[in-house]
């Protein structure tokens, strides 16, 4: 082979561990010792590369794959679990066809550290296309940010709070695509590490769904890459994403990371759509997937190895940015707004008709546009050709089928039980000042002045943007009343004390915040956002997170259908992130006419508490404004949980609820301020409300303050006929009354009186002096 | 037979599918018409400039796509008393190829829909817009009431209208302006207006009424399940809100 080889037989561990490190490769001598051992040779510099690539933890999840293993991925509602793009649930059927929603959730937390702006929109371009090669048109985007301490005005901090809400603005609005929901959360923990979660939707028939892998009749189909001109942006970002951030390295990282093209993506959207109704009328299988880790390598491999063929690619055929790059940059970089086809030969002219003449990408961007690169072959390897000549050839199995690099699973100890009763506030107290104190917490703040720059209504399919109810809904099928809700959640307060705990309560509160719209859950996501595993504290929180994650979701009958695994959270001084896993949970609506805002409606109703309160106050706000230590999270009793889900849908279902509100951070009095503030600025209506006095609807299970702010969880609804939704709720021991609105603009609770505007103020302030 | 109405496509585009959706549901036929097929534009009895970021906003938003070859036919078009509705960037698109105000000759705008101030910033936020002209003033308002007050989303980062203080004065005393920023109530002063509009302009007529540019998206707020909370009907899927300015675009175009 005239290519040159990396040697490795015969070097000694030290001198080869030196070479990696010298070439920038994550390869571990082990690693590299097997690629020789199995291909008899020492491997090409490509090969090298490549492999670099696919067994990244990025590619290959092999330190976390048997963990994942753990949690529950099927049940009725799933169309198209884990292990392709993007995950598939049955949201309902229209027209005699039953409908899916495709979602995809991913993290794109190294980039954004390196460079806020860039990375968190690759991070939105890169999810987008997840969705997309499903054969779906993409409805809604949602992201989940982890933000570090952003007082300080000149701080990095700041400005990678405002650089990353920047780029996603930027690209998901120039795409057309409406920012349903999302959550932010500030905490020093993020300080030297930011969390970019995106999370896309798309919508498709179940019998238009195009796979990520080449179909059983592929043999000798053609290989068609689409989208931007390859270029040198990205080289190593598979590799980039698994190890911790080293400041000294900032040059080299931000080689790294994508530059994002949201313009071409664009057109590139809407000439695939154009495709999908080519092939629809066809009546064809084929495959398409996204060109994500491991560039053009990595994605036409997984293709064609996940069907069962091998690949021949022409990487002089590739339509390169840069004269005389160098072949393992253009087989592996990581260059944006790219996609692969596996088509019939037959279909091919047509398709790139489309692209190329239809949409005429040639003309949109220097170099860009769909050209076939290579053949689907029967027998398994992949070949890479260079100059004519190959440069690559290696069994397609080890490049792409599962490794592992297992750690031993430690033994984790049962969670202690939590006593609900024990108090951590000595005795009870006026709210006084507390209440301000709390609205104006960080992660309590409204986040109106950051989502603001996200567009949440492109596509007029929007019913509830961001601010109106505790999950985003879309009416996504022109002409039909289905709806689909969205709802990402995490809480790093909770995940520094507890993660298996965190995980739980983020499953618990993204399902609960579809359900206070009034749409059943369907299904979930997750992305676990953690430290070094090879750090026995980091994994064990991995470990138990997902130990968390699995079993809420069983007991609410859920399954997660697609996610991501993001590791390395951590600099070089080994400062980790709190363990985060985020959640996101979709529902459905059968008709978005009977969906239910959080918006007080008017005075004179009452309001009732669904849940109930407990003294466990550990990681609230609560507790860090009083500085209480100690507590425990709340404890989790899923027959109560489901209890609450159940009657708040039955109650919805029955049109009976006019206002119904989450309660999280901040606890039920935040919850109940944000109902009245968005009667003022939503519907233009004075609603106060006067409370009663929390001895008198707690029945001594908590004091006033743990009843007020406490992060429980539960439900506040406002209800206008009472003797209805009492029969409703009959026999459900956690419903009960706890004031009624008024139309003063005011919150009384006791002998406590607040006004609204003070109020409102100490809740608008913070983030918009963030986000001017 | 109802007018045929083209709804322009230029790269960048983002806005064509709600678009062509209301201008569907309020009975028009409506279709899409790209940038790479548009030989047949001269056909369309109407254009319709929907939002987006058409040529990625290059120079100034609006400033490239106003030389696309398709603004040719929409500039003739304009000029023979089509009507034509700008949204957003469409309405953008309208300042800089000349066609509102339509104070100077085509191509050479005399004001512009530039960036928002105080703040720089693209908002996404919800408005009102008060028809601020007699509603025959322009043809595609005047089956509106007077004062008509109609809810729409601002989603955009250029929407101040700038002109000299001379232009200005040409658009309050030609009646140009056509729409300006409202409370809910219908009350008008400095705090409704999300972008720092001069004359808290909203919307732009030319001379002859026939062209409409209008910075907020009505077709965002166009169907009863866009408003959960202000449902007017039954029908969750019916037209309206924002959906009455295309109505009165469908009205004018009754009898074409």
């Amino acid at each position: 082979m005239a290519n040159p080889s990396f040697p490795v037989i015969g070097v000694s561990d030290g001198d080869l561990r030196s070479a990696a490190e010298r070439s920038g490769l994550t390869l571990r001598v082990d690693e590299l010792r097997r690629i020789a051992e199995r291909l008899g040779r020492d491997p090409s510099r490509v090969e090298v590369r490549a492999f670099d690539a696919q067994w990244s933890e990025h590619c290959s999840y092999k330190s976390s794959r048997h963990l994942l293993g753990h949690l529950p991925t099927g049940g009725p509602n799933v169309m198209q679990g884990p292990g392709e793009d993007a995950g598939i649930l049955h949201v309902g059927e229209w027209n005699g066809e039953r409908y899916g929603v495709v979602i995809a959730h991913e993290s794109h937390n190294h980039p954004s550290q390196v460079v806020p702006f860039e990375g968190a929109a690759t991070g939105v371009g890169g999810i987008v296309r997840d969705v997309l090669c499903m054969g779906a048109e993409v409805i809604a985007v949602a992201d989940a940010l982890r933000l570090g301490r952003m007082e300080r005005a000149d701080s990095h901090q700041r400005y990678v709070a405002r650089s990353v809400v920047n780029g996603i603005a930027a690209y998901g609005n120039a795409i057309g695509v409406p920012n349903l929901a999302g959550d932010v959360c500030f905490d020093e923990g993020f300080d030297e590490n930011c969390l970019v979660n995106v999370v896309a939707l798309g919508l498709v028939r179940e019998r238009d769904v195009i796979h990520s892998c080449a179909p059983p009749n592929a043999e000798g189909w053609e290989i068609v890459l689409v989208g931007k001109a390859t270029d040198a942006s990205g080289f190593g970002g598979a590799a980039f994403s698994s190890v911790r951030l080293d400041e000294g390295d900032e040059e080299a990282n931000r080689g790294a990371v994508q530059v994002p093209d949201p313009f071409l993506k664009n057109v590139i959207m809407r000439a695939s759509y154009r495709v999908f109704e080519y092939l629809r009328e066809r009546k064809l299988a084929v495959g398409f997937k996204d060109l994500g880790a491991g560039g053009i390598m990595g994605c036409s491999a997984e293709l064609c190895g996940s069907g069962g063929f091998g690949a021949v690619v022409d990487l002089d055929r590739v339509s390169a940015a840069i004269q005389g790059m160098r072949p393992e940059v253009l087989a592996v970089g990581e260059t944006q707004e790219r996609l692969c086809w596996v088509l019939p030969p037959e279909v091919t002219p047509a398709v790139l008709r489309i692209y190329n003449e239809e949409f005429s990408l040639p003309e949109i961007a220097r170099g860009a546009g769909a050209v076939a690169i290579g053949t689907v072959t029967r027998e398994k390897r992949y070949v890479l050709l260079h100059g004519g000549e190959s440069v690559m050839d290696v069994p397609i199995e080890l490049l792409v089928g599962a490794i592992r690099d297992e750690l031993p699973v430690p033994v984790m100890p049962e969670p202690a039980p939590v006593d609900p009763q024990r108090r951590w506030i000595a005795g009870e107290r006026a709210v006084g000042e507390l209440f301000e104190r709390i609205l104006s917490h960080r992660d309590v703040c409204s986040r109106e002045a950051l989502y603001r720059e996200y567009d949440g209504v492109v596509r007029g399919t929007t019913v509830l943007p961001r601010g109106y109810a505790d999950g985003g809904a879309i009416a996504p099928i022109p002409g039909s009343p289905l709806g689909v809700a969205l709802s990402v959640d995490g809480n790093p307060r909770y995940g520094r004390l507890d993660a298996r705990r965190a995980a739980e309560l983020a499953v618990v509160e993204s399902v609960r915040n579809v359900a206070a719209v009034g749409a059943r859950p369907l299904g979930l996501t997750d992305c676990l956002n953690f430290g070094d595993p090879r750090n026995p504290e980091h994994y064990a929180e991995l470990v138990a997170a997902i130990g968390g994650l699995a079993v809420a979701a069983r007991e609410l009958g859920m399954a997660y259908v697609s996610g991501n695994v993001s590791l390395y959270n951590e600099s070089k001084n080994g400062n980790a992130v709190p363990a985060s896993p985020i959640v996101a949970c979709v529902g459905a609506l059968a008709d978005v006419a009977k969906i239910v805002t959080l918006a007080l409606k008017r005075s004179g109703s009452a309001l009732y508490f669904i849940g109930e309160a407990q003294n466990a106050i550990g990681g609230s706000v609560l507790a860090e404004v009083l500085g209480v230590r100690g507590a425990p999270l709340p404890d989790i009793a899923y027959a109560r949980v489901r209890g609450e889900l159940e009657s708040l849908a039955r109650a919805i279902d029955a049109g009976l609820v006019l206002a119904a509100h989450d309660i999280s951070d901040g606890g039920l009095a935040t919850a109940i301020a944000e109902m009245a503030f968005a009667a003022a600025t939503q519907l233009g209506r004075t609603v106060g409300v006067r409370l009663d006095d929390p001895r008198a609807w707690t029945g001594g299970a908590a004091g006033n303050l743990e009843a007020l702010f406490g992060e429980a969880g539960g439900f506040v609804v406002e209800v206008a006929d009472t003797d209805a939704f009492d029969r409703s709720c009959a026999g459900i021991p956690f419903v009960r009354v706890i004031g009624t609105t008024i139309a003063q603009p005011v919150i009384a609770v006791g002998a406590e009186r607040f006004d609204l505007a003070r109020l409102h103020e100490a809740w608008i302030r913070p983030l918009a002096e963030v986000y001017p | 037979m109802s007018a045929k109405v083209a709804v322009l496509v230029f790269p960048g585009t983002n806005s064509e599918t709600e678009t062509v959706r209301i201008c569907l549901d309020v009975g028009l036929d409506a279709r899409a018409v790209r940038w790479s097929y548009a030989e047949n534009l001269p056909s369309y009895d109407a254009y319709v400039l929907p939002g987006g970021f058409a040529y990625e906003d290059r120079i100034r938003a609006g400033a490239i796509p106003a030389h696309d070859p398709m603004m040719d036919a929409v500039i003739e078009g304009a000029q023979r008393g089509k009507l034509v509705l700008g949204i957003c960037n469409g309405a953008q698109i309208l300042l800089e190829a000349g066609l509102v105000p339509g104070t100077g000759p085509v191509r050479k705008p005399t004001a512009a829909f530039t960036r928002n101030a105080p703040v720089p910033r693209f908002v996404c936020t919800h408005v009102h817009v008060k028809l601020a002209v007699e509603p025959s003033r322009c043809a595609i308002t005047a089956a509106l009431e007077r004062e008509a007050l109609i809810p729409a989303w601002a989603a955009h980062g250029e929407g101040r209208l700038a002109a000299s203080d001379e232009h200005l004065a040409e658009i309050a005393a030609g009646g140009h302006l056509a729409f300006v920023y409202a409370h809910a109530d219908g009350t008008v002063d400095e705090r409704a207006v999300p972008n720092g509009s001069a004359l808290g302009c909203a919307g732009l007529t030319n001379k002859a009424g026939n062209v409409l540019a209008i910075m907020p998206h009505p077709e965002r707020d166009a169907w009863d399940f866009n408003h959960p909370d202000l449902r007017s009907g039954t029908n969750v899927l019916s037209p309206s809100g924002g959906a009455m300015l295309f109505a009165s675009f469908a009205e004018a175009l009754k009898d074409v």
